[in-house]
């Protein structure tokens, strides 16, 4: 299951798995939030294709209004899918350690 | 360890707690998990997005064989569609470039060790292993 709401600072927090079956839950909040928009990743487990067409469609939303999405706090594991997609090298998508 | 599963992604949990399952019978490698989950997902989820001649349910089938976890999708009375030929992605293409679609099977690709098509009497069976990292094997 996955969980996605504001935690303090206004930070996106993204918990559980973001899969092909909750993929249409988090593209649903995550169109309605405006930039500057950093996603703190420390509790997702798991992130298919699915997830990460939602975080792509939702950073070129933002990078046409000049800002983008940040990742922080992301796992070793779901931190390869990332840069296996090459999706590392379009936002930044920090470690957690 | 083998299993039936519907046409659905809402069956995506219900992959999930099986896979748990399999998983919880021995002590593995944390990093094995997430490549399993993923390549099954991702095969899973390309069978039910485009067989849809079918209304037969889907086959999971998981096994150890020595140190690695062979597992194999079988989809039932569909056409050939061999999802190991995938087109390289550009993962160094440009924002307004970047597409998601073909991105799930260009990541099976890079994270199983093996994978293999058939297609037979109207089978299309994908198998795929992933194996333990050699400390935990």
């Amino acid at each position: 299951m996955l969980d996605i709401r504001y935690g303090e600072d206004r930070h996106v927090l993204l918990v559980g798995r973001l899969d092909a079956a909750q993929a249409a839950t988090a593209q649903a909040f995550l169109d309605e939030v405006a930039p500057p928009c950093v996603i703190d990743a420390g509790g997702l487990e798991y992130i298919s294709s699915a997830g990460l067409g939602v975080l792509l469609k939702t950073h070129k939303r933002l990078a046409a209004a000049g800002s983008g999405i940040r990742l922080i706090n992301v796992n070793p594991h779901v931190h390869d899918v990332f840069r296996y997609s090459g999706m590392d090298k379009l936002f930044s998508v920090t470690c957690s350690t | 360890m083998e299993m039936t599963f519907k046409r659905s992604i809402h069956e995506l949990q219900a992959i999930v707690a099986a896979t748990d399952l399999f998983f919880s019978e021995r002590r593995t490698d944390p990093a094995l998990r997430l490549p399993v989950d993923l390549s099954i997902e991702e095969l899973f989820v390309n069978m039910v997005k485009y067989n849809r001649g079918t209304n037969h349910d889907i086959t999971l089938r998981l096994d150890w064989i020595g140190d690695a976890v062979e597992v194999s999708l079988t989809d039932h009375d569909v056409e050939p569609y061999d999802p190991t030929c995938v087109p390289e992605l550009d993962v160094d293409a440009p924002l307004a470039a970047r597409r998601p679609r073909g991105m799930g099977l260009y990541l099976v690709s890079k994270m199983v060790d093996a994978i293999h098509y058939e297609y037979r009497n109207r089978e299309s069976k994908v198998t795929f292993t992933k194996r333990m990292a050699q400390d935990h094997a």
